[in-house]
């Protein structure tokens, strides 16, 4: 260890490379519900250059990597495994270039989302993902679990803003994937790489496309007396070939809570509430927005109101954005759970979600990305309550199991991590995962890279056999 | 444990993996419309074709699931009923063949690029196995992104069998305009999302789609700009396609006739682009895909993606 | 060790999380802090933007919920109180920008504060000099003749230079007079002898709208928030005590024009826990707060200034009172211009003690802040604190208080603003 820490000291300098209890103790959790992560050494790069030399080090100290963004993965993508070195992306936060010839930006991976968005406001641009944790998330971890948001219903999840990365691979190369052009020459390596949680290398530096700021935006807020008809009107909209820019479904308990926290105004006794925005010109906002009211009409809605200032709409989001923190006030401990099913079977699924609460004696709430059929129940808990955490886990596995019986996926955006891997062979043949473990090892041969992840137990890069050989507590 | 939930029933692609097998040079042929695309296929090559028919198309989810073979002319016809498109171009081939070329569109902008639009694959891999990647839904990042990788490899990784794709709303309408006195730059700049923006060397085309009120009010827009006609349709594009910077391609120039995409950098062109530069590590890692799913090099033998 | 859902338990199974007990390392400090209220933290990380100290190092360590995380390992892990748990919660500049982006309300500010409170009792924080350092601000006679203590500290150049104070604070003038009873007007200690001319200001702009005013002066000498920072809540409690008892004879309205004294008195009904203190607390405004009340009794001016002002909202006035929203009201008839920081008002970095105790932090902290200053090139920035009108001024940003602005707007001549 002292040896390691030497060396990587030597190539950073002794206050970027840190090794103290505390810290290591900090870096081995995220925003997820996982604990026994163990950190190695946690280095604070500030170029490139830094990021291979502690590729290299941790090489031939034989030690894996584990990059890390701003932790607000819910996943466990960048929980510790197995002691390696931790490599904090939060001081390579430079907006490098913004090059509106080509419209894109290039940026450093800890480059806050949001603060990218606030800096091209004054050019009149955005970066179009926007999860809701876009005020602290880093662009690299946006890459690593190809993030989504609410507005990436009309513009499209991460992969399709990021056209090119630099990237360090586990073996210290240094390389570039895509190009600025249209890139339909050789493998799409680029769209390989995102999303693939850190298990392929580290982004360190990112170009990213420039979305035009819309000149007309219009908000919804449709009251609903039940879940099942908000989530028939999101089913119809989509259904009468309109793709809004975001359409967002709140259960009438998260709404309470939200409520508390911003003052919006959302409405208290509303069983369900969605949030709908249409962008672009004038005219076809208006017309969109007008179909989708009376869509909501049609299906029950019992208040549509629209929003009458950007401050309004401002808040609005803002209490749909900090949605899943708000629930502290209500239990201690959430497990936020990320599926996708068909938009047409989200009210039963809905329905078999509050039915499986209610067989485990759970609270849950459900907030979620309609317009994708992106589902994220929230089930509450208090960790410190004897068996309230086993009710949570199998509550969790049985919701999954629903979505999958409808013909949805595993996770929308949040990634696999350590949350899922175990529930991979559930959705893929053993064929498939060999595959996308194929794919992982043309870049990490050597599994260096956020082993332990992903891929179940039993595919190569996924084994933890060497992993688990680290006793808990001793960190050597 | 159970079969995993994107097990394949199907048996006409079972036929399609035994047909391929797991021994032999092997390629499938589309329409043939990029039959050249990444170089001579190697003559001892066994060619098959791929399955063909729409597996199912649900209009309400905004997708179609459809067999490799298909031509996109059938993917047309079927979407237009239901008042939708894809981004796949219709050159006369299958959906297939689109997919493993991945060349979008000439209205990239508007109907997006088809890496994008790719939901899930199904391919028979080298070893004659039928695999899956991605999924059915339309949001989806459970796992690592075969779809990714196979769109655009030109067949060397997998064989596709089956696709499921995203499909989008036909705008209600649609207007082509050739622009004098206008740059394409400045017209790109002047429109909030124009699905194409074309510029060959002396007017700029100009392609229009949403709803009729914004497409009236851009087009009037562009009319003050620069003397702008309604037309049909782009202008024919040339054979070669040559990928660039979006920034290059505004400034492109040839005494050849040519057709470039502002804003994609996209430029299609009367001779062929000579070859790119390569990144050693894009290419090593290239390299090492190709040795991890197909190291005979069976698949596609000859051609390089 | 495989990943295994998250457990919160006290007991030997969880102890030594950050770290092991060693020499000279003690084990298991109860923090007495409220175990629902650490509780609520679900460590979701969106306030980590909105601290100065995560903001400017990218360290959780350095971030509110790093420093929560470890007040849990300490409290209901029993892990030990190394140095850099320490170091965690030194570093932590109090500013609270961190509670109101919570979305589970967590009641950071007390949080540390009663963390500190334990650990000074622990004597595991807070030297002794610093502890000194504090005893003249509640003493005005020591204020009167020499300055405060950073004033005097400044002079006597035990500030360090990169600081930059500026070397003309003011030492001593002849207190303010009472012009009538209608409301209080709380004049301190740290400010009363450095920024006199507010209280001046204030005052006069308050009459003007048809108000009698009564400066504290001796009255009440000290608000005790410096104090309560450094977890000294025993001489904190005794302040409070002495001003709800010298200021209670009627109920009329305590207006304070330095945001951190007026949040560490409106937290009084916190600290004592008494409905009467409670009550004391209800009485307590912000200035800017209650003039926005009252805007439409000013006189209107012919011509506002010519200047375009930055509202730079302290710490205390946004985060802790939350009611920066006046300052905008008040100003806005007055100056030509308001434009707003694109920053969701993060700290600037004085933190009363903490620019003096945490130089390179805060000076880090407070380049971020002149970056986002610039940007907007504002004529002067208008701050409603002292402590971050001095350390602002120290990086050459002209400052002023807003009530200097509308004072000046109501008897035309420009200001001077503070260190251009
Ligand atoms: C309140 C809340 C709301 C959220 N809302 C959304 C939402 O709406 N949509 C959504 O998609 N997600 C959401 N998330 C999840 C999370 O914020 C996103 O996954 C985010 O992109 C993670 O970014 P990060 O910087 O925190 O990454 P981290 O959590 O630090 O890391 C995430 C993964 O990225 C890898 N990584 C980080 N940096 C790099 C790099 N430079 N190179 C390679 N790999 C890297 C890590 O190893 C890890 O696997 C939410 C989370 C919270 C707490
Ligand atoms: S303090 Fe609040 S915002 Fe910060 S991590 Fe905890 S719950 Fe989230
Ligand atoms: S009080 Fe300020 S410095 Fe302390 S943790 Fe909160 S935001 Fe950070």
């Amino acid at each position: 260890m002292d040896a390691l820490l030497a060396d990587l000291r030597s190539a950073l300098s002794d206050d970027r490379v840190r090794y103290d209890a505390a810290q290591r103790s900090l870096i081995a959790h995220d925003a997820s519900v996982f604990d026994g992560g163990v950190s190695g050494p946690v280095c604070y790069p500030v170029d490139t250059s830094e990021v291979q030399a502690i590729m290299r080090i941790a090489l031939t100290h034989g030690r894996a990597v584990v990059p890390r963004g701003a932790g607000t993965g819910l996943a466990g993508g960048a929980i510790p495994l197995g002691a390696p070195v931790v490599i904090a992306m939060t001081k390579m936060n430079a907006i490098l270039d913004v090059d509106l010839d080509n419209r894109v930006a290039w940026v450093e991976p800890g480059v806050i989302n949001l603060d990218l968005s606030r800096h091209l406001r004054p050019m009149g641009f955005h970066f179009a993902p926007d999860p809701s944790s876009q005020q602290v998330c880093t662009i690299g971890g946006n890459v690593a679990n190809n993030s989504g948001g609410p507005h990436c219903l009309a513009y499209g999840v991460t992969d399709a803003h990021v056209v090119s990365l630099e990237i360090v691979l586990p073996s210290g190369e240094v390389g570039t994937l895509g190009t600025l052009g249209p890139d339909d020459h050789g493998l799409d390596l680029r769209g390989a790489f995102v999303g693939s949680e850190g298990t392929l290398g580290i982004a360190t530096k990112v170009a990213v496309r420039l979305t035009k700021n819309p000149p007309a935006v219009r908000t919804l807020l449709l009251s609903f007396a039940s879940v099942r008809d908000a989530a028939n009107t999101v089913s119809d909209v989509i259904a009468n070939g309109i793709v809004p820019a975001a359409m967002e479904v709140m259960d009438q308990k998260i709404t309470i809570a939200v409520e508390n926290f911003v003052g919006a105004g959302y409405p208290l006794d509303a069983a369900a509430v969605l949030l709908a925005e249409v962008e672009g010109l004038e005219g076809g906002a208006d017309i969109d927005a007008e179909r989708i009211s009376d869509l909501g009409r049609a299906n029950g809605a019992t208040n549509v109101r629209q929003a009458e200032s950007d401050e309004e709409r401002a808040l609005l989001w803002k209490g749909r954005k900090t949605a899943f923190g708000a629930i502290a006030q209500i239990k201690p401990d959430y497990y936020l759970h990320d599926t996708v099913v068909p938009r047409s079977a989200l009210a039963d699924v809905l329905e078999t979600i509050y039915d499986i609460a209610k067989r485990h004696d759970l609270i849950v709430m459900n907030v979620f990305h309609a317009g994708d059929g992106n589902l994220h129940p929230l089930l509450l808990f208090d960790a410190r309550i004897e068996g309230e955490l086993e009710r949570v886990h199998a509550a969790g596995a049985d919701i999954l199991r629903a979505c999958l019986a409808v013909g949805g996926v595993l996770s929308g955006e949040h990634g696999i991590g350590v949350e899922k891997q175990g529930y991979m062979e559930e959705l893929f043949s053993a064929d498939d995962l060999d595959h996308q473990n194929r794919l992982r090892k043309a870049f990490d041969p050597a599994c260096r890279a956020n082993p332990g992840k992903v891929l179940p137990m039993g595919h190569s890069c996924a084994d933890i056999q060497a992993l688990r050989a680290v006793p808990t507590g001793v960190w050597g | 444990m159970g079969a995993s939930v994107l097990a394949i029933d199907d048996p006409v692609l079972h036929e399609f993996a035994e047909l391929v097998g797991a021994e032999g040079a092997v390629s499938v042929a589309g329409g043939r419309t990029r039959w050249e695309a990444g170089g001579t296929l190697s003559p001892e090559a066994q060619v098959v074709e791929a399955p063909t028919g729409i597996v199912s198309y649900r209009p309400e989810e905004m997708t179609m699931q459809v067999r490799a073979g298909t031509t996109v002319a059938e993917l047309d016809a079927a979407l237009a009923e239901k008042g939708q498109r894809s981004a796949l171009a219709d050159r006369g081939g299958t959906v297939g063949g689109a997919v493993a070329v991945g060349e979008s569109s000439v209205d990239q902008l508007g109907r997006g690029a088809v890496r994008d639009s790719v939901l899930q694959v199904r391919y028979v891999s080298a070893e004659g196995k039928l695999v899956t990647g991605g999924g059915p839904v339309v949001k989806n990042v459970s796992g690592f992104n075969l779809p990714k990788l196979l769109t655009g490899s030109l067949g060397t990784l997998g064989l596709l069998a089956e696709i499921i794709i995203r499909t989008n709303p036909m705008p209600p309408a649609s207007v082509w305009l050739r622009c004098e006195g206008l740059s394409p730059a400045r017209a790109r700049d002047a429109v909030l999302t124009p699905s194409a923006v074309l510029w060959d060397g002396g007017a700029t085309w100009v392609h229009l789609e949403g709803h009729a009120v914004d497409v009236r009010a851009e087009q009037k827009q562009l009319m003050t700009l620069g003397s702008c006609q309604e037309v049909g349709g782009p202008p024919p594009i040339p054979a070669h396609r040559w990928t660039l910077s979006p920034a290059q391609a505004a400034a492109f120039s040839a005494s050849e006739p040519f057709l470039a995409s502002i804003g994609v950098g996209r430029v299609w062109a009367s001779a062929p682009q000579p070859a790119l530069p390569v990144d050693p590590v894009a290419e090593l890692i290239g390299q090492r895909t190709k040795q991890l799913f197909d190291p005979a090099s069976r698949l596609n033998p000859g051609r390089t993606p | 060790m495989i990943p295994g859902w998250l457990r919160r338990q006290r007991g030997p199974d969880a102890v030594g999380k950050t770290g092991v007990a060693g020499a000279g390392v003690p084990a298991g400090v109860d923090l007495k802090l409220d175990a629902d209220d650490l509780n609520m933290c679900v460590q979701c990380g969106l306030c980590l933007p909105h601290c100065p100290t995560f903001r400017v190092t990218g360290d959780e360590s350095m971030s509110p919920r790093g420093r929560i995380k470890l007040m849990r390992e300490v409290q209901d892990e029993g892990a030990p109180v190394t140095q850099d748990v320490l170091r965690s919660f030194e570093s932590c500049v109090q500013c609270r920008g961190c509670e109101p982006a919570c979305p589970s309300g967590v009641p950071y500010g007390h949080l540390m504060e009663q963390a500190r409170e334990s650990l000074a009792e622990e004597h595991l924080i807070t030297p002794r000099w610093q502890r000194l350092a504090f005893k003249p601000l509640s003493q005005p006679k020591v204020l009167q003749l020499g300055s405060s203590a950073l004033a005097l500290a400044n002079k006597t150049g035990l500030v360090p230079r990169r600081l930059g104070l500026p070397d003309d604070l003011p030492v001593r003038q002849e207190p303010l007079r009472a012009s009538g009873d209608d409301v209080y007007l709380f004049t301190g200690c740290v400010m009363d002898a450095w920024q006199r001319e507010v209280h001046a200001a204030g005052k006069r702009v308050i009459e003007a709208a048809g108000f009698g005013v009564t400066p504290t002066n001796e009255l009440a000498p000290c608000c005790g928030a410096l104090q309560a920072h450094a977890g000294l809540a025993g001489e904190t409690r005794a302040l409070a005590e002495r001003m709800m008892r010298t200021l209670s004879d009627d109920d009329r309205p305590i207006l304070v024009d330095s945001a951190g004294c007026g949040a560490a008195m409106k937290d009084y009904g916190h600290l004592l826990g008494t409905a009467g203190a409670a009550a004391f607390s209800a009485r307590v405004f912000d200035i800017q707060e209650w003039l926005a009340e009252h805007v439409d009794r000013l006189p209107s001016v012919a011509a506002p200034l010519d200047l375009r002002v930055a509202i730079q909202d302290p710490c205390h006035l946004r985060h802790v009172q939350r009611a920066h929203a006046g300052t905008r009201v008040v100003l806005r008839p007055f100056v030509r211009e308001i434009v707003e920081l694109d920053d969701d008002g993060l700290c600037c970095g004085a933190g009363g003690a903490y620019s003096v105790l945490e130089p390179e932090l805060a000076g880090a902290i407070r380049e971020r802040k002149v970056g986002v200053i610039d940007q907007v090139e504002p004529d002067v920035v208008a701050s409603a604190n002292p402590g971050c009108s001095m350390h602002l001024a120290g990086a050459g940003v002209a400052t002023v208080h807003p009530m200097q602005l509308i004072d000046q707007a109501l008897s035309q001549p420009q200001p001077q603003p503070v260190g251009a």
